[in-house]
Formats: structure tokens, C-alpha cells, sequence
């Protein structure tokens, strides 16, 4: 055979996953669609959580950029608050000046996140243990976990337990009285997830962001040069641990030891290793008799409605966001939901397929000219018309909205490009335009993910193998999904087992 | 009046009273005290309107443990279930749907609407009640500790993991889905016909601040199935002479046993002494002293108002601020002076006999959520209606009938003005919702009771007008009800024990909080 292992999509999970895999011996092939590396990686505006694990084992020639503010929250009558990169005591003061019980539980909410995220976060490295047949290592590292949580105390062991499945907007009220503070940490409860502040379970989205980088936040890191400088690297490290990477190659066909192109083209390997998302994966390149209808149709219950739309403005000039003073505050990201009832109402729109009047922005300006932004509900179906005779009126309605906060900036625009979900489909090849390859609520988690019995990594299939965000710990740049299937699926080389 | 008793029970609610019995019947000496003239508390039936009988504020019995009937004997003390066979809903178009309790005839109903949705029917029904099985036991178990360093603790969670370990594949992932995703995505899963997702959905609901598209609301659809599985006609029925009749049968189970029970006897505190409680203070000053004193009313009333916070520690306190009510439904009871002629289903016939549910379809049922979110009562509510006295004469005059409306969503935190002004504009807002399906409707309203959020406090002790003493969502469910760490029926004061709604397993005429806490504190005397 040709290959020992082939690679379905060089989004940055596919590139870990063939570095990875590469470097422990195998040859690797990784198989893109475009004529770039990187897949759905360049959406994204902060590599925030990438794994340092994974830049070290890999040896990635990259420089991560910690802004001096994590997130600048602005609200409509041109009050802020800058939220500060491991800068408590100014963030505390910026606090202040909303209120003064909300800056005393700040550094203690920093700190209980940052306790509880050390806590969870060795589970983002691991497989997820099969429930049926845990193996010895999955019990080994479990019972680690464990005892680290037990490590926790009472208070915070029964806090974990509560804010898994709470909704966020409870989560945050028990810390906060200020409604821009409560919106601007309830945001990343919510932020890619159809799903609004009062759904319940959303206040997990916050604990995971705490297991990924001590914060519940978000990120705002980013790596010099952007995103594309990361997946460059990733591609190096890849290539130069010896895989082959080609890129204009689109896999269209899945079968039992090979994969196929467009053009007919077949590739031999021993195993295939899928980082399209689930549902492209088994609905879209295998053949549904190569499955079991059991798992069909769990499959075509996997949740994976995409909510996010990008935009991407580049600017003859910094506007000029009111009440900013400093352009440095405009360094991390910059968040527009000033309460918890728009952030609501932004979703409410979307559970009945429309986009929202007033949509939750999430925004970085990785220069003075570009500004990347996160538009949030922009439902992937429209109860009216259609994502491409609505592209512009929805483009509009979002800059419209922005002057609000940044007035003058339609006139600084030059150019406008919109990434609608249905684009995020057609070009990315997320099914469903879900940035995260599915919903990540607590049935779709862990080992959970994509389906239960199905989180390791591997498939019913036997050759095949999964590697992107379907699988655990999700999505985002953290990397870990590739870096996780490779280690098991380099156990099954090393077995015999392929 | 200075009588010694080993218990004294706070409130004669169905959960008192069963907590009561099951001490008595141990040998304990228990007095009951109740607040209002009649007992029942929130199970019970009124004479509001001169010859017409009301269950005021539960109106169905769905899942009163099958135990506690047969350990308490409480046929014989009474109690009757009639079958409420069916749900029928209304829907704008001029169709209907009627789902009965015969299986066949559903089927049937069902493929009218959808061929691919009848066969699933089959299918969902079998796994619910497989999953009904599941959860079963853990209805009726002191919930454990997770955080106990103490290896006798986990005896329980073992229990449990075990139970799932032992699960088919795909009942493990049933189960999962049930108790983390919103009602509507998981009979998305199954079903296409709207109206039957959300008249179904709508159970999931009924009670909580929540939507029907809020994770976390699809467990609820499994208690339909767990009076199947207790061999009853599935759960929902009538007691004749109204829901108070269950309240009557377990006092009546009570007395036989030795209770004490006095009504109109409203308490002021809970007595302490060296951080114990030793009795209560009634608002008359009597004082009566008890060796354990037994809460069946909410933390808030228990803690806040009849012992005080400064009698407790911090965190607890803290815990308790947090316990969400947030009460989300009204009640309206109608004296009629014939029956409702439905368009969709006109004339009198046994859908009327059973549950009519104003939930037409996903969207109206999220929408009237989405009002209630923001600080207003839904002006296009989910409504189940059902007509008792079809079933049962004795509650209203003849050729008369009583209609109880079951009204959600009514946010207690108005948004503007408050529940005493807005009373009649919601009662109207109830009746033009059901005259849009039976237009009639306005002509045979005799009398019109409205029982607001407000009321259910004010007259009936629920703190925020929550029907289940405090919100059925995760975070407030099993260990972690109604604080984490005091989820075995204990409290911090020594010798004080919770027996309500507020305690594991939650709300409903289930009996269940009243029972364990019994049993738990028998273990613990």
C-alpha cells in the first residue's frame, strides 16, 4: 500500500493529526479540498487556547501575541469596560466604575475559574473512556481527574456540578450585578451555539473555556502573523516530519482502503482519518449501506445548525468606537451584547429562522484596517428568502448596527466580504455551517462526542478514523482533537490492529 | 398549651401529611399544623362558587407513587382515581389532533397526520418506558452525597452507575438525550407533526421557566410514562370529589395511624435552642415543642421567615438565595353553564373528557416563553383545560360544569404593574385564547376564578408562585436539591428536616418528598 494513513481535510486538527502521526513513523498523506491549508482555522480571529503541549511536541515556529486587553465590552451609551489579560487589579478598576460589589467578586471569580480549569483540564488531553468497555488507561486517568476534583473542596466540587447543566444568565448573576459585565461573560456561554443566555446548559461553555486557558473569558491570544501563520507552521511541521500534503485534492468518496477524488483519483492507505465534521464525514463521503441504520440515524440526529455568520471589513482608517479613548483597548477582542436580554432576543430571532435585528458581535481588529467580526444568530436556514439574496441586506443591517458604536464607520469601509452560514458550508465543508462541527451542549459532549460509544476517535468502521472539532474536547484552535486521534491511532499501528 | 409530641409536621400539604402517616405509623406521636381552614395545601378542593367544587391549583393526579396508595391503603381511606382518558388539541387550521390512552386508536389518529410519525410512535413508546424503568427507583432513594469522603455514601452513586452500565447502547444514549436536551429536540428525533411535538413537549414545561426548546425540559416527558409502568392507566386521572379528596385520604391514613392534624394554625418560627429546633411558636403564641420538627413548606418560608438567617451559616444561606422559583403559571377556574363546542370537534363527546391542550404548534408554545422572558404574561398561552365534572358529577350543580385552566406562561416578576392590577386582563386573555377554538365559550361563563402567581403565594404559601416549590432544572434536582450538601432531607439545624416539594424528588402530587423523608429520618432518630 501506498500510505500508511490518509488525511481527509488540512483544517489545523488535520495538520496536528499528520504531524503527529508522521513523526511517530507513518506515512502520511493529508488530502485538502482547497487550494489552501487551514480549512475553517482561518474563521476563527483568536488562536486563544492553542495547546502549548502540541507547539512544543511539534516544535511550531510560532509567537503567540497576548494582547494587554483579553475583551473591551461597549455598550450603547458609550460606557465600557476593558477586561484585561492577567491584569486583575486594572481590570478591577474598570470595574469600579460600575460598581463596586461586582469589582470585589472579580478576582475571586478569576481565581474559582482558573482552580476549577485546572482541574478539568487534563480531561481535554484524553480520550474520552468508552462507558461500555473503559479501558485500563481511560480508568487510570479518570481516577486522576477524580481525585483532582476531589482536591477541589466541597464549595467548588458542588459549584462544578451545579454550572454544568445551569443556564449562563443564572451563572453570572450569582457574580455580577452589572448587566454589560453579566452580557460580556455570559457571551462565550453562547458564542457559536444555538442556544441564548437562559438556555440551560450554556454555563458549560464557560467551564470549558476555563479547562482550555484558565479563563472563562475567551480568548484573545493570536499568533504573529494570524491564524494563517499557525496552520503554515502546523503544514511545516507536518511536511518536514515527512507527510505529504496536497492541497486541490477534494475527497469525495470514502471506501472500505481507500479514499477517492473528485477526478477519479484513487488512495491507497491502511487507514483513513476523517477531519471533516460528522455529518460530511458519514452522510456525505461513505456510502450509507457501509453502515448500520442504528447509527445513521443517530447520526442524522447529531446537532449541527450553524448560528454564526463572518464578516470582514477592511477599513481606510481606525474607527472610532465612542467612549474609547485609547486605540490599545482595541487589541483583544471587542464585544457588542451590552445585556443579557439582547444577547436573548439577538437568539430569539434565530429560533424562528430569522437573523438578528440587533445580532451579538464578537470583534478583532488584527490591524488598524481589518476588522474581522462574529455575527451572531444568522441562522444557516431562512424562514424567508434565502442566504444569498439576503447576504447584503444582512451585511448592512450588522454595520448599521455597529455604528451605533463606532459612528462614521461605513465611511471608512473599502471592502466588505461576508461568510454566510450556507458559505460556511459550501467552501468550508461544515455541514450545517457549524463552526464547531456540531452543538456542544452536554449530550454532544465528551464522551459523548460525536455519539456515545463513538468518542475515541474511531469509527464503525473499522479503517476509519475521526480527528476534527465533532470529536472531543470540540471546537475551536485548540488543536487537541488531532493531537488525540493520532495518539490512538497510532496505538492501533502499533497493536496490529490496522 | 404546652404538649410534648417526637414529631411536629409544618404544613398539612400532601407531602406533610404523607410524611406525617409514614412517622406515625413508626410509632412517632405527630402533630400536623396547617395554616389555612382545609387541608391539602396546594392539592386541594374548594367550594368557590356555591355548588361548583374546585381543584383550586393541582388538578390532575399524575404521579402519586403507587407505594405509598397501597402502604397507606389509601382506597380504603377514600381515595378514588377516575381515568382522564386523552389529550385533545385544537388547531387553528380546523383539524385536531386526539391522542387516547388505547394505543391502537392513537396509532390511528396519528397516521391521519403523519404515516412515518404513527410507526414511530410504536417505537418511542417502547423506549420510554424503558427508560421509565431506569429511573424509577431513583425516585424513591435518599439521594447520596457526591462530594462524601465517606465510602457509605457512594453506595448509592454505584448503585447508579451500575444501573446504566447494565443498559442497551441505545437506551444509554435515550437516556442521556432525556435528561440533557430540550423537549422539542428530542421528539424532533422522532417525529415530524408539529402539533403532536408540541402538545407532548408541552409536559415537558408545565411548571418551570422554561421553553419548550430549553435543554434540559425533555425528562419530564418520561413521567407520562412512568404511571404505565406502575400498571395504572397511564398517569393521569381525577380524584373524585377533586384533587383535595388525595389530601382527605392521606389525612384520613394519617389519623388511623395516631396524627394529630389541627388546621387553621398559622406558624410564626421554628424554636432553637443551642442550635436545635425544638418545637414552633404558632402566631396565637402557642407554643408546642416536638423532639423534630418537619418542613413541608419551602426553604424561603422554612429558613428565611421561620427561623432566620442569622441562625444559619453562610453558604447556606447563600445556597438558599440562589434556589430559583421564578414561578411561571396562573390558574383560571371557570363555573360553566354548559360545554365548550369546539370548531375543529364540535359538539359534546369524549374528547372533552379528557386533557384539551391549547398548544397548536413549536412556535406558539416558544413564543408564549419568549413574552415571559422578557417581564410579560404570554398573551397567546399554552393552555390544558380539563372538565372534570364530566367524569365526576358531584363537583358542580347538574347540567353545570367546572373548567380548570391551566395557564403558562405568568412570570411573577411582571415588568410592568403587578398582578393585582392585571388579574382580570389576564383572566380575559385566557378566555379569548379558548374562544378562538370554541367560541361558545364566552356565553357559559357563570364565574370566573383567576389565581394568579401572586395568589399561589399569598394564599398558598408557594414562595414565587412555583408550583413545585422551586424550579425542576438540573442544577436544582437530586443532590443539589434544594442546596448542594443538604439534599438528604437534614438541614443545618439540628433536629429540623425538609419533607416538601423543595426536597428530591420534586413537585407533582408524587408523595415522594414526604415518604423518603420519613423513612430518612426514622434511619436517623
Amino acid at each position: 500500500m501506498a500510505y500508511d494513513v490518509t488525511i481527509i481535510g488540512a483544517g489545523h486538527n488535520g495538520l496536528v493529526a499528520a504531524a503527529y502521526l508522521a513523526k511517530s513513523g507513518l506515512k502520511t498523506l493529508v488530502l485538502e479540498r482547497r487550494e489552501v491549508v487551514g480549512g475553517g482555522a482561518e474563521l476563527d480571529h483568536a488562536t486563544g487556547p492553542f495547546s502549548q503541549q502540541i507547539a512544543t511536541d511539534l516544535n511550531l515556529k510560532i509567537e503567540f501575541i497576548t494582547p494587554k486587553v483579553r475583551v473591551l465590552a461597549l455598550s450603547d451609551d458609550g460606557r465600557s469596560i476593558s477586561i484585561y489579560n492577567d491584569d486583575v487589579e486594572s481590570t478591577v478598576r474598570e470595574i469600579e466604575k460600575f460598581s463596586a460589589k461586582d469589582a470585589k467578586s472579580y478576582p475571586e471569580f478569576v481565581e474559582t475559574f482558573a482552580r476549577i480549569g485546572r482541574v478539568l483540564a487534563p480531561l481535554l488531553s484524553m480520550t474520552p473512556p468508552s462507558i461500555d468497555q473503559p479501558a485500563k488507561g481511560d480508568v487510570w486517568q479518570l481516577g486522576k481527574v477524580g481525585l483532582a476534583f476531589r482536591k477541589l473542596g466541597k464549595k467548588d466540587e458542588y459549584r462544578l456540578l451545579r454550572w454544568g447543566p445551569m443556564a449562563v444568565a443564572d451563572l453570572v448573576s450569582e457574580w455580577f450585578e452589572t448587566e454589560l459585565l453579566r452580557a460580556t461573560v455570559a457571551a462565550r456561554g453562547i458564542h457559536g451555539a444555538f442556544a441564548g443566555p437562559w438556555s440551560a446548559g450554556t454555563s458549560l461553555g464557560l467551564l470549558w473555556q476555563a479547562a482550555m486557558d484558565g479563563s472563562a473569558i475567551g480568548p484573545s491570544t493570536s499568533v504573529k502573523g494570524g491564524i494563517g501563520a499557525l496552520t503554515k507552521a502546523l503544514a511545516d511541521a507536518a511536511t518536514s516530519a515527512g507527510a505529504e500534503i496536497r492541497t486541490g485534492a477534494e475527497v469525495t468518496r470514502i471506501e472500505d482502503s481507500h479514499v477517492m477524488l473528485r477526478s477519479g483519483e484513487p488512495f491507497e492507505a491502511r487507514a483513513v482519518v476523517s477531519n471533516a465534521d460528522p455529518r460530511t464525514t458519514f452522510l456525505k463521503l461513505l456510502d450509507p449501506v457501509e453502515l448500520d441504520p442504528n447509527f445513521l440515524s443517530k447520526l442524522r440526529n447529531y446537532r449541527a445548525t450553524g448560528v454564526v455568520a463572518k464578516i470582514n471589513l477592511t477599513l481606510s482608517g481606525l474607527p472610532d468606537f465612542r467612549g474609547v479613548d485609547d486605540p490599545a483597548k482595541l487589541s483583544g477582542r471587542i464585544h457588542i451584547g451590552p445585556e443579557i436580554d439582547y444577547l436573548e432576543r439577538a437568539f430569539d430571532a434565530s429560533k424562528y429562522g430569522e437573523f438578528s435585528r440587533e445580532p451579538y458581535l464578537d470583534i478583532v481588529m488584527p490591524s488598524p484596517n481589518v476588522m474581522s467580526i462574529h455575527a451572531q444568530f444568522a441562522p444557516y436556514k431562512l424562514k424567508e428568502g434565502d442566504w444569498t439574496t439576503r447576504r447584503d441586506e444582512f451585511a448592512n443591517n450588522v454595520i448599521a448596527h455597529l455604528e451605533k458604536y463606532a459612528p462614521g464607520l461605513r465611511d471608512l469601509i473599502d471592502t466588505v466580504e461576508v461568510i454566510t452560514p450556507r458559505d460556511l458550508e459550501e467552501t468550508y465543508g461544515l455541514s450545517g455551517g457549524h463552526i464547531h462541527h456540531g452543538e456542544q451542549t452536554l449530550d454532544q459532549f465528551f464522551t459523548f462526542r460525536p455519539l456515545i460509544g463513538w468518542a475515541q476517535y474511531r469509527t464503525p468502521l473499522k479503517r476509519l478514523y475521526l480527528c476534527g472539532a465533532g470529536t472531543h474536547p470540540g471546537g475551536g484552535i485548540t488543536g487537541l482533537p488531532g493531537a488525540n486521534a493520532a495518539r490512538e491511532i497510532a496505538r492501533d499501528f502499533k497493536a496490529g490492529k490496522v | 398549651m404546652n404538649s410534648k409530641y417526637d414529631v411536629v409536621v409544618i404544613g398539612g400539604g400532601h407531602n406533610g401529611l404523607v410524611n406525617a402517616a409514614y412517622l406515625a405509623r413508626a410509632g412517632k406521636k405527630v402533630l400536623v399544623l396547617e395554616r389555612r381552614h382545609v387541608l391539602g395545601g396546594a392539592a386541594v378542593t374548594e367550594e368557590v362558587f356555591p355548588g361548583f367544587k374546585f381543584s383550586v391549583c393541582s388538578y390532575v393526579v399524575s404521579l402519586l407513587r403507587p407505594e405509598i396508595i397501597r402502604e397507606l391503603d389509601l382506597p380504603r381511606h377514600g381515595l378514588e382515581i377516575l381515568p382522564l382518558d386523552g389529550t385533545f388539541t385544537p388547531m387553528p387550521n380546523g383539524d385536531y389532533l386526539w391522542r387516547v390512552n388505547d394505543h391502537a386508536r392513537t396509532r390511528r389518529e396519528i397516521a391521519r397526520h403523519s404515516r412515518l410519525d404513527a410507526e414511530a410512535y410504536d417505537e418511542y413508546g417502547k423506549a420510554m418506558i424503558e427508560m421509565a424503568h431506569f429511573v424509577k427507583p431513583i425516585m424513591s432513594m435518599t439521594p447520596p452525597d457526591p462530594t462524601t469522603l465517606d465510602p457509605k455514601g457512594w453506595k448509592n452513586l454505584a448503585f447508579l452507575g451500575r444501573r446504566f452500565q447494565k443498559l442497551s447502547d441505545d437506551d444509554k444514549y435515550n437516556q442521556v438525550q432525556l435528561m440533557t436536551m430540550s423537549a422539542v429536540d428530542f421528539l424532533d428525533q422522532w417525529f415530524e407533526t408539529d402539533v403532536l411535538k408540541a402538545t407532548m413537549s408541552a409536559s415537558g414545561i408545565i411548571g418551570t421557566f422554561l421553553g419548550v426548546r430549553s435543554p434540559g425540559t425533555a425528562y419530564v416527558l418520561l413521567h407520562h410514562y412512568m404511571g404505565e409502568i406502575d400498571g395504572a392507566f397511564r398517569s393521569w386521572g381525577f380524584a373524585r370529589g377533586g384533587t383535595g379528596a388525595i389530601s382527605n385520604a392521606i389525612a384520613d391514613a394519617a389519623r388511623e395511624a395516631g396524627v394529630e392534624i389541627r388546621i387553621d394554625a398559622p406558624i410564626e418560627k421554628i424554636l432553637l435552642k443551642n442550635g436545635r429546633a425544638t418545637g414552633v411558636v404558632l402566631k396565637n403564641g402557642d407554643e408546642i415543642h416536638a423532639g423534630v420538627v418537619s418542613s413541608s413548606v419551602d426553604p424561603r418560608l422554612t429558613f428565611m421567615k421561620m427561623i432566620g438567617e442569622e441562625h444559619l451559616p453562610d453558604d447556606f444561606c447563600t445556597d438558599l438565595k440562589r434556589y430559583k422559583y421564578r414561578g411561571s403559571s396562573g390558574k383560571v377556574n371557570l363555573a360553566l353553564d354548559g360545554l365548550p363546542d369546539f370548531k375543529s370537534l364540535p359538539g359534546p363527546g369524549a374528547h372533552l373528557r379528557g386533557a384539551i391542550s391549547i398548544s397548536p404548534s413549536v412556535e406558539y408554545m416558544e413564543r408564549a416563553y419568549d413574552e415571559a422572558k422578557y417581564g410579560r404574561f404570554s398573551r397567546r398561552p399554552y393552555i390544558d383545560m380539563v372538565i372534570p365534572s364530566l367524569t365526576d358529577p358531584s363537583v358542580a350543580p347538574p347540567g353545570k360544569h367546572v373548567m380548570s385552566c391551566f395557564v403558562q406562561y405568568a412570570p411573577y416578576n411582571l415588568k410592568e404593574g403587578n398582578w393585582d392590577e392585571k388579574r382580570e386582563e389576564f383572566g380575559d386573555t385566557v378566555v379569548d385564547t379558548i374562544a378562538e377554538h370554541a367560541p361558545n365559550i364566552r356565553n357559559l361563563i357563570r364565574d370566573r376564578q383567576v389565581v394568579t402567581p401572586l395568589d399561589l403565594e399569598r394564599e398558598f404559601g408557594l414562595s414565587e408562585g412555583n408550583i413545585f416549590q422551586g424550579e425542576l432544572t438540573l442544577e436544582q434536582l437530586f443532590f443539589l436539591r434544594p442546596a448542594p450538601g443538604w439534599a438528604q432531607y437534614r438541614t443545618p439545624i439540628k433536629n429540623l428536616y425538609m419533607c416538601g416539594s423543595a426536597t428530591h424528588p420534586g413537585g407533582g402530587i408524587m408523595g415522594a418528598p414526604g415518604r423518603n423523608a420519613a423513612l430518612q429520618m426514622l434511619k436517623d432518630i
